[in-house]
């Protein structure tokens, strides 16, 4: 089983996979030992548009369903995830501008995306993850300018992007209402940034910190209005979180793949090691969750497609489909016996891919506290 | 320019194919693709047309499944694509083929107006690699060919071709029009862009049966052949090689040359 997409996806889908085959999945194995960025293999993403596939039709986008867009990201998160965390993240980037952003504001960060730059997207702080309201970045207004300043961290694409959208606090008195939303491109004066994180997966994905230090940015580029930053970033991580578990979805299903491909040439004690029904039934558990998984997340995107509510869905599709991805690359090292735990393999790799997305874009606690909240309601 | 491609379907040339019981290939469940050589020569003529302006024209001679192809060629560079299917076609040798593929340039000149300036065809196909068809063409056309091309210009109203050579390259020039078989060149084919995908799978594929053409259907066809092939044979399994470990480059070359001597292969 897969996605259910249009005809349009279907014969994307095909190019996307032969581009993953011949250019992303092995090079990316050299990547992950260097944790180098991989610009080249980027570049051609870009030169195949696979990085705006999420800007939409009416500001030049492919005008295709979330649903499509979400089997094509499937595909690369197989070949490597870091690489669908890039294409994602950028995605994640765009997303404030379109939510609480004006015409000119979205207009400008699509021509950016559509001329093949990168966005990023900044709200977690040091002091800042699980609790964004403790955030201490400001942004004080000087005549026709704010003036930012302040450290996000681990900021993905922070170190790559052209543009970002970043919160900092308007009003400090006021909490998360005082939290306001900004635009700003790179090369802005007083913009840098700092720390890159050498991480445990995802290697071939830039992290770092984003620095403000009197970063001074025009008042037009405030996304919304002032006070209004902390819901619009609430509304991008409701929607960012699915394809969150889109990626998810695709290191299991790659997992199940390589577990499946091994344990059909495996022979112990005369016989293919997938003729053991208790690996059998590893498999048959991999592919119920992985179905779940995917069809959570299609669920949660056709919601947006149709402008219907989906924090919770969203929620429910990030926390499941990472959880199942940590198991299935579990289980799929376990069939792999001793080799498995060998990096000449390709399935420990995905497990140290997979934890991440437990982790970031809100954990999974954070995750079942928003589905326990909309599941229970106030009371 | 005005270019022409030949474009031939090929079972997927990554997947290693064994005989059936009656002695031919087991194509069950194999995917067709563009002849790896031919996309090659989608690739050169496109950056031939970026460079000196025109358009493409891809043909493809088949069932219905070339169309799948055609529409990837319209979405890396052609402008056009035809499709040459007709039933008394089945089975036609690569002389036939070359038959069709000039009727079909004729019909395509004829009702366009404008001639062909260059016809690109892969130097051979990935299946059968009888690499006759493109030179066939241009015997039937009486146009120059070129062959073994790994880069192609256009300088004065000529082409100039970069010819590769088990010596190393010719460079050619030549009037057009002419036919031009194309090899592996330094680049690959470029990825078809998402837009250009969703553009190519609303442009239309014209379609040419043996009445269009104005093909005696006698003359084509697994009847008229004028080859045949006898039979397929798989090839020789490799055995295992031998593993020269020697302590330095040194002393593992003078090894390996002292059994290539003993092999008497030097």
């Amino acid at each position: 089983m897969a996605y259910l997409i249009s005809d349009e996806g279907a014969e994307l889908l095909e190019s996307v996979k032969e581009f993953c085959k011949n250019e992303v999945q092995e090079q990316c194995k050299e990547y992950d030992r260097s944790g180098e960025w991989p610009k080249a293999i980027y570049d051609k993403a870009i030169e195949m548009q696979l990085h705006s596939l999420e800007v939409p039709e009416e500001f030049g986008g492919p005008g295709l369903d979330r649903v499509s867009i979400a089997a094509l990201i499937e595909q690369m998160a197989m070949a490597d995830a870091g690489f669908a965390t890039t294409i994602s993240a950028s995605g994640l980037g765009m997303k404030p501008v379109l939510i609480g952003g004006n015409e000119a504001q979205k207009k400008r960060a699509c021509e950016i995306i559509l001329k093949g730059g990168f966005g990023a997207f900044g709200l977690t702080e040091p002091g800042a993850g699980s609790d964004p309201a403790a955030g201490k970045t400001v942004a004080v207004k000087d005549g026709d300018s704010y003036v930012l300043n302040g450290r996000k961290c681990f900021i993905t694409n922070g170190g790559i992007a052209d543009f970002y959208c970043v919160t900092a606090l308007t009003d400090k008195s006021k909490g998360v209402k005082g939290m306001s939303m900004f635009y700003i491109e790179k090369g802005t004066k007083g913009l840098s940034t700092g720390h890159e994180e050498d991480k445990m997966g995802i290697r071939t994905s830039n992290t770092c910190d984003v620095v403000m230090e009197d970063c001074r940015i025009p008042a037009e580029n405030l996304l919304g209005e002032e006070g209004k930053g902390f819901g619009i970033a609430m509304k991008t991580l409701d929607q960012a979180r699915t394809w969150m578990g889109c990626v998810s979805a695709g290191i299991a299903q790659r997992a199940m793949d390589e577990a499946i491909a091994y344990g059909k040439q495996r022979i112990q004690f005369g016989k293919p090691v997938l003729k053991n029904q208790a690996l059998q039934f590893k498999i048959a558990d991999m592919a119920i969750k992985i179905e779940t998984a995917r069809q959570m997340v299609s669920y949660a995107l056709t919601l947006m497609d149709k402008g219907l509510p989906h924090t919770k869905e969203s929620a429910i599709a990030k926390c499941y489909a990472s959880d199942i991805a940590m198991e299935c690359a579990s289980e799929a090292i376990q069939i792999f016996g001793g080799y498995g735990y060998s990096r000449e393999y390709p399935v420990e790799k995905l497990l140290r891919d997979a934890k991440i997305f437990q982790i970031f874009e809100g954990t999974n606690e954070v995750q079942r506290i928003v589905v326990a909240r909309d599941t229970i309601g106030r009371y | 320019m005005e270019i022409l491609v030949c474009i031939k379907q090929v079972p997927d040339d990554s997947v290693e194919i064994h005989l059936k019981s009656d002695g031919t290939p087991n194509l069950d469940g194999v995917t067709k693709v563009a002849n790896a050589f031919d996309t090659y020569a989608l690739e050169m003529a496109t950056r031939l047309k970026e460079a000196v302006g025109g358009e493409i024209t891809v043909v493809s001679i088949g069932e219905d499944s070339v169309r799948d192809a055609l529409k990837n060629c319209l979405a890396v560079g052609a402008e056009h694509a035809y499709q040459i299917t007709d039933a008394a076609f089945d089975g036609s040798d690569s002389m036939a083929k070359a038959e069709l593929l000039a009727k079909a340039k004729a019909k395509l000149e004829k009702d366009n107006g404008k001639p062909f300036d260059l016809i690109f065809c892969g130097f051979e196909a990935t299946d059968r690699a009888s690499g006759q068809t493109g030179a066939q063409l241009a015997a039937v056309l009486n146009a120059p060919l070129i062959t073994s091309l790994v880069d192609i210009s256009s300088k004065d109203g000529k082409i100039v071709a970069k010819q590769e050579t088990d010596f190393g390259y010719n460079s050619i020039e030549a009037a057009t029009p002419c036919v031009v078989t194309v090899s592996k060149p330094e680049y690959d084919p470029r990825y078809p862009t998402i837009k250009n995908k969703l553009k190519a799978k609303k442009m239309p594929i014209g379609a040419f049966a043996a009445a269009d053409l104005g093909v005696d259907a006698s003359k084509v066809g697994q009847g008229a052949a004028l080859t045949h092939t006898v039979s397929f044979s798989e090839p020789a399994q490799k055995e295992g090689g031998v593993k020269i470990n020697e302590k330095d480059q040194e002393e593992g070359a003078r090894k390996l040359v002292a059994m290539m001597v003993e092999a008497k292969a030097l």
